[in-house]
């Protein structure tokens, strides 16, 4: 095993150190031991066969979870410290391989979702989930509820929500999962120059070979453990 | 957006079950109006009686629960109107009589002496009061003669005795709106009651409660055996009366306690199957406190709903039943401010208790077991 403490490109933004997960129900060990340091700006692509950790390790990356042992540092600030509702609502933004969109809402207020949680008022929050909308090329579906829809549109409407308070890293789950190749390379393509452009750390689990390879790093995964990365 | 445009589509966004749990609950709140209204109602028609005749003090048997069961001589009032402080006392006899032919069970027959202080408040409407050498006569309030269809001029049976209808009368009191009034010697006659009367009314010469009650402790000191109530008390205490209000508010308990079982029904419906999407929105960084508004505001929207709505049902009910001519002499048309401001706020209290649980549920959902919940 080649866990990386650093990345070459600069400090870590995300460091874990010896991350177990358990989970008592199924008497699951999901994840067993992983240390694992991810650059601010890096786009890592973690992979492995289903059910070897990749999606428990996200989730204890965005603070959805806490490990059974070990530590998820943010900026060298544990998790374990900090009030993880404000760490998800102003740093993460999540991006899920089921869209997960609200079906009663537009995609303009879909994308208001996380604002609640963030400094925007009201206004602004339109005004920002226009922008994001066109940023992500749904200018002309805002007023779209997810049905209306075709399933890549859907993930540019939960993409433009990830966006929604600024953060700075971007998690996405199997974000072309349910895609067909085109989407999957327009999807693809969209989380590349958004990463660029607003200087994002991107960390995208992925079974996709062609989304791997369009990673700075790859870390995969096996049993619960990093196998290479 | 706002945050209550979120509640508001989840709300709308289940048409079906949101309608029904708020037309539930409207039924709820509504039967609870009716009938508390109608025991407030009660209440207040027989206090507007004693207000608008000015009685201070009624004197009845010590220990009789209500009007009908008690029994006293009629000479007490001699007697009563030489005690210091009482101004004028007036004697009464009450029965009640059915007229079955007009569907009317029970309607309240008043014997007063002619020019009595009871004929305070009685407006004559058409005809003309009873006078002092009246036997077989009659006057009918105007919601009986309504119901009865009979008109001053007119010729009454009344439990098997033919009156002369002498005229119709007015009262602040729906009750007495309903009820006859015949000479106190007629209805003795007729009871077999002769020389004996249900209780005496009294006007003190100060009106005070030190006054007043200094002359009830004087009265009953005077007249062994009998009781001297103040008005409101007396009204208040009414077995009746008190019957009435326990069974109004027994029955609202449970219609509400169905109401907010309702709603605990739809909301935790609504958060399993919702389960998913608030996984999501623990993930965007909700708070559990906004999730917790979330789920409450929906329940308070659909309650909101339901109690309006219940209201203007009660409001339309209780119209509709005072065109029975049997409730019609003993249920006003109207509802009381405080009645429906009560059934709102407690028809919306009891629903956000039976959105607390689910609302919390949801609060307390694991984000990463939310999101995989199938």
């Amino acid at each position: 095993m080649s866990d990386r403490e650093e990345s070459p490109s600069g400090s870590a933004l995300l460091r874990c150190e010896g991350l177990v997960k358990h989970y008592p129900d199924g008497n699951v060990q999901a994840l067993r031991g992983v240390t694992l340091a991810i650059a601010a700006g890096e786009f890592v692509a973690i992979t492995g066969p289903s059910g070897c950790g990749k999606s428990t390790l996200l989730h204890l990356l965005g603070g959805l979870d806490r490990p059974t042992a070990g530590e998820v540092s943010f900026r060298d600030q544990p998790l374990a410290r900090l009030d993880l509702d404000t760490y998800r609502a102003r740093e993460v933004g999540f991006v899920f391989q089921a869209f997960h969109l609200m079906a009663t809402l537009t995609a303009m207020e879909n994308v208001q979702i996380p604002m609640f949680e963030g400094p925007w008022p009201r206004r602004q929050r339109a005004q920002r989930a226009g922008q994001l909308l066109d940023e992500v090329g749904l200018s002309q579906r805002r007023e779209h509820r997810p049905s209306q829809l075709s399933a890549g549109e859907r993930q540019r409407v939960a993409i433009a929500r990830a966006l929604a308070n600024e953060p700075t890293l971007l998690l996405a789950d199997e974000p072309t999962g349910n895609l067909d190749s085109q989407s999957q390379d327009e999807i693809l393509h969209l989380l590349r120059q958004l990463r660029e452009r607003r200087r994002l750390t991107l960390v995208i689990v992925t079974h996709s070979p062609d989304v791997a390879r369009a990673a700075d790093r790859q870390v995969r995964m096996k049993d619960g453990q990093i196998q290479a990365g | 957006m706002r945050f209550l445009t979120v509640i508001a589509k989840n709300v709308l966004n289940r048409p079906v079950r949101s309608g029904l749990t708020a037309v539930g609950l409207s039924i709820a709140i509504a039967a609870m109006t009716i009938l508390v209204g109608i025991s407030w109602n009660f209440e207040r028609s027989f206090l507007a009686i004693y207000r608008s005749k000015q009685i201070d003090l009624i004197v009845v048997r010590a220990g009789s629960s209500n009007q009908l069961s008690s029994s006293l001589d009629e000479p007490l009032a001699d007697r009563l109107r030489q005690i210091e402080g009482v101004a004028d006392v007036a004697p009464s006899l009450v029965d009640t009589v059915a007229f079955e032919e007009k569907n009317l069970a029970s309607v309240l027959v008043n014997g007063w002496v002619a020019g009595s202080l009871l004929f305070r408040g009685i407006r004559v409407l058409e005809g003309r009061s009873l006078q002092p050498e009246d036997d077989r006569a009659a006057m009918l309030g105007r919601v009986l003669a309504l119901n009865i269809g009979k008109q001053a001029g007119d010729r009454l049976e009344v439990a098997g005795e033919t009156f002369a209808v002498v005229g119709t009368f007015e009262s602040q009191s729906l009750f007495e709106s309903g009820s006859m009034i015949i000479p106190l010697r007629t209805l003795q006659k007729m009871m077999g009651r002769e020389g004996q009367v249900t209780g005496f009314v009294i006007t003190a010469r100060a009106s005070d409660r030190n006054s007043l009650d200094a002359l009830r402790r004087r009265i009953e000191a005077a007249i062994p055996g009998a009781a001297a109530t103040p008005a409101r008390d007396y009204v208040v205490g009414d077995t009746q009366i008190r019957l009435a209000k326990a069974m109004a508010w027994t029955t609202a308990a449970v219609a509400f306690l169905l109401g907010a079982v309702g709603m605990l029904n739809t909301m935790l419906m609504a958060i399993f199957e919702r389960t998913r999407e608030i996984g999501l929105l623990r993930a965007v960084g909700w708070r559990r406190r906004r999730v917790l508004a979330m789920v409450l505001g929906e329940a308070l929207a659909i309650a909101l709903a339901g109690t309006i709505l219940g209201d203007v049902l009660a409001v339309v009910g209780i119209r509709a039943l005072t065109l029975s001519p049997t409730a019609r002499g003993f249920i006003e048309p109207n509802l009381p401010l405080e009645v429906l401001l009560i059934a709102l706020v407690m028809g919306v209290g009891l629903s956000l208790l039976g959105g607390l649980y689910p609302a919390a549920r949801a609060a307390a959902l694991d984000p990463t077991e939310a999101l995989r919940y199938e």
